[in-house]
């Protein structure tokens, strides 16, 4: 490097056009040589420090979507889902007269705990996370659900001592959660959902930046390798052939890895979680629905804003074009869940011609007969419609879960060991071309 | 739309258009007190002329009803024997008024005074008691829905009011009713004698009810909360979002029985008679329901019925008054 040995004084670089097909033909200095090992093996470096940037950015997006993120849409789905049951269960239970029945207690109970564990889970992780926009909502879920949950066993006392006073508390209970609570868990599932979708997103992005560096790389070892040749006389340098070897194969490991867990975790979202989320949409809807029938029968008082609120529900419900349930059904095509929510979609008309005739019952006089429809369990019954209708959406959603966990899982062990993998390859390549430019420098000395 | 002077029977809703709904809010706790807060200066209603019992000269007489032909008899072509031939009574009612018409939580049955007398009308129909279809009605459709038919009575808390005489016929008073004052029995409100002591206290009446105009009306000014039932005025009570209930008795006592420590502390405010509505089509089946409340009155059924429901002592029934 200090001292210029040898036939330095015959090349002259790159001085004049006309000097140029005698350079070529001449023997490469060893200015030139070091100039080109210091750019194969920073060129060899870069390709390896993008495609290791790449790998961890998709790996940790897709260990995020599955790890983290998933689950947390999942804590405010169940938020959701559980606090929409607990109203609608919540009105059921006191229309049989009576003592309410234990399965509607033991359902109501457990949608209290579910939804409350939730709300701990996502609290917990929102925190961990420091994910500030999520506060609000949970605040305004962890201060209202006790106030609620107070104000249902209230009603309950009231019930349990024959006032009509419960009807009222419930009332007020179902006001409560349907202008707070479930706002909010909206509000924290719709955030929950963009940020899977973010992430999503990330994790099967195209891989720009390593595609764009592999060409450079392949390009530069390739017209070093044609250069070498033209002004060494040897064909082949075994160093840099080994490197373009190593190029090749970690290029080759990167891009198929990438494909193959882009099209794992693209699975994992058109039959995993975009399912879910339209299945969960029309499953709440259902619940809301489900909890305006009992509400129309509990507060019997010719008051007609829950049937009304019944009817808007029924039309978003569907099923019938942009509708929830048909576009659940469409969302859910192809997925484990398809069945389920095909067959849920086609019984929901069932269930509001048995409603239409509920509210008759009741309008003309008979509630007894109108609250035996709606909690009846027999085939034509509007509790059983409705409970098929609920399972048909809740199953459905359980499958496509686990869709999304395992192809998600997939699609992230498919980018296991890359990024070592290609820091190893990229220091291979560096070798490659130090051992192969090496050998040429050292017949100068 | 409140700044408007009106009689009584307007007034009342652009009244309650102009009210807080408190009730259809979650009521709960302190947060949403602050939603209901003062809402309309008492003043912008003025005291409501030409209501029944207020009014110096009463421009009619509202509690006359049409006169019973002897006992109750179904006679052919009358309106009895439409309802007989249709084979059930429609009686509108407001089943969360408790003791006086409520739907019994552990029976699944709609019981109460008014329920009492509308189960003697039906026997005196068809010779069963049951012989009914109740029709929850708001107290806004009572009016309407007598009207075009859709019910055939109403026994809903229904007070007579030469206003509502020129739209529907009413029968004798069954319950001589007045509005009073409801509080928990920590308020320092131990006696009332006038709305107007309740001044800068949030008190709860129904949307649209006459009592919510009474208060709204009173001088000092009470702070009127509006909520769309009765029962959603008591949980208000109950969470310390209003300092009183105000309506008639035979609501206030309904609520006052879901709460051992609520209590009615004041007398009758003013006379508020109460009775069945039926439609000026049906005169006969007025005079009919006229001569089962004589039944009712004399053979101890209705003193029976208010013992069950309201409870002793129990007071002579109000007696019947006549115009033709």
């Amino acid at each position: 490097m200090t001292t210029v040995a040898g036939p330095a004084g015959t090349a002259r670089p790159s001085a004049s056009a006309l000097a140029r097909p005698a350079w070529r033909a001449a023997r490469p200095t060893p200015l030139m040589l070091r100039w080109t090992l210091i750019g194969l093996v920073g060129v060899s470096l870069l390709w390896g420090a993008a495609a290791a940037w790449t790998v961890a950015q998709h790996a940790s997006a897709a260990g995020d979507v599955v790890t983290t993120i998933e689950p947390l849409s999942v804590d405010a789905q169940q938020i959701y889902r559980a606090l929409s049951d607990a109203d609608a269960t919540a009105a059921t239970s006191f229309l049989s007269g009576g003592l309410e029945p234990l399965p509607v207690r033991q359902r109501y109970l457990s949608d209290i705990a579910r939804a409350a564990s939730g709300l701990e889970a996502a609290t917990a992780a929102a925190t961990a996370a420091g994910q500030s926009s999520a506060a609000a909502p949970l605040a305004r879920l962890t201060d209202d659900l006790p106030v609620y949950a107070g104000m249902v066993e209230t009603a309950r006392a009231d019930y349990r001592l024959g006032y009509p006073l419960g009807a009222a508390y419930l009332r007020e209970a179902s006001t409560l959660m349907r202008t707070a609570l479930l706002p909010a868990a909206s509000d924290l599932y719709a955030q929950e959902n963009a940020r899977l979708a973010a992430a999503d997103g990330q994790a099967t992005g195209l891989p720009y930046l390593a595609g764009a560096l592999a060409v450079v790389a392949a390009y530069v070892l390739l017209r070093a390798q044609r250069w070498l040749a033209r002004r060494t006389h040897r064909v082949f340098n075994r160093g840099l052939l080994a490197a373009s070897a190593v190029g090749l194969v970690s290029a080759a490991w990167l891009f198929g890895a990438l494909t193959l867990a882009r099209g794992h975790l693209l699975d994992a979202r058109d039959h995993g979680s975009a399912p879910v989320e339209a299945l969960a949409r029309a499953d709440i809807a259902a619940l809301r629905g489900h909890s305006d029938e009992s509400l129309t029968l509990v507060d019997n008082d010719g008051d007609d804003a829950f049937q009304k609120d019944f009817l808007a529900v029924a039309k978003q419900l569907g099923p019938g074009p942009g509708t929830l349930l048909t576009g659940a059904a469409g969302a859910a095509r192809g997925s484990a869940g398809a069945r389920q929510a095909a067959a849920a979609a086609a019984g929901a008309p069932a269930w509001y011609a048995v409603h239409g005739q509920l509210r008759f019952l009741d309008d003309t006089g008979q509630h007894a007969a109108a609250v035996q429809l709606a909690i009846g369990s027999g085939p034509g019954d509007s509790g059983r419609l409705f409970a098929r209708l609920d399972t048909g959406l809740a199953s459905a959603i359980g499958q496509d879960q686990n869709a999304f966990r395992a192809a998600g899982q997939t699609g992230r062990d498919d980018l296991a060991g890359l990024e070592i993998g290609m820091i190893a390859a990229s220091l291979l390549m560096a070798a490659g071309c130090a051992w192969g430019l090496v050998a040429r420098l050292a017949e100068y000395r | 739309m409140n700044r408007r002077v009106v009689p009584a029977g307007l007034a009342l809703a652009g009244l309650a258009a102009g009210l807080l709904v408190a009730g259809s809010s979650a009521p709960g706790p302190p947060a949403s007190a602050a939603g209901v807060g003062p809402i309309l200066a008492a003043s912008a209603v003025t005291p409501t002329a030409g209501r029944t019992g207020r009014s110096t000269t009463p421009p009619c007489d509202p509690t006359a009803s049409l006169r019973p032909a002897g006992p109750p008899r179904v006679t052919p072509g009358s309106f009895m024997a439409k309802i007989r031939a249709h084979g059930y009574l429609v009686a509108g009612i407001d089943p969360t008024r408790y003791h006086f018409s409520y739907l019994n939580p552990l029976k699944g049955q709609i019981q109460g005074f008014e329920i009492d007398l509308l189960h003697a009308i039906a026997a005196a129909i068809f010779g069963n008691p049951y012989d009914i279809r109740f029709r929850p009605l708001q107290d806004a459709q009572r009016i309407p829905d007598l009207r075009s038919g859709a019910v055939d009575i109403v026994a809903q808390d229904f007070v007579i009011t030469c206003t509502r005489k020129k739209a529907i016929d009413f029968s004798t008073v069954y319950l001589a009713s007045g509005q009073q004052v409801l509080v928990e029995s920590d308020s320092p409100f131990k006696h009332v004698t006038s709305l107007g002591q309740l001044a800068g206290k949030k008190v709860c009446a129904v949307t649209g009810s006459l009592s919510l105009a009474n208060v709204a009306a009173a001088t000092p000014h009470p702070i009127p909360v509006a909520a769309p039932y009765w029962t959603d005025c008591m949980v208000l009570l109950q969470q310390g979002d209003v300092a009183a209930v105000s309506t008639v008795s035979t609501v206030l006592l309904g609520l006052a029985a879901q709460d051992p420590y609520a209590r009615i502390v004041s007398p009758l405010l003013d006379s508020e008679p109460e009775g069945l509505g039926i439609s000026q089509e049906h005169p006969d089946f007025v005079r009919f329901v006229n001569a089962v409340l004589v039944q009712l009155r004399s053979d101890g059924q209705w003193a029976q019925s208010y013992a069950r429901w309201i409870g002793t002592p129990v007071p002579a029934p109000p007696p019947a008054r006549y115009s033709g």
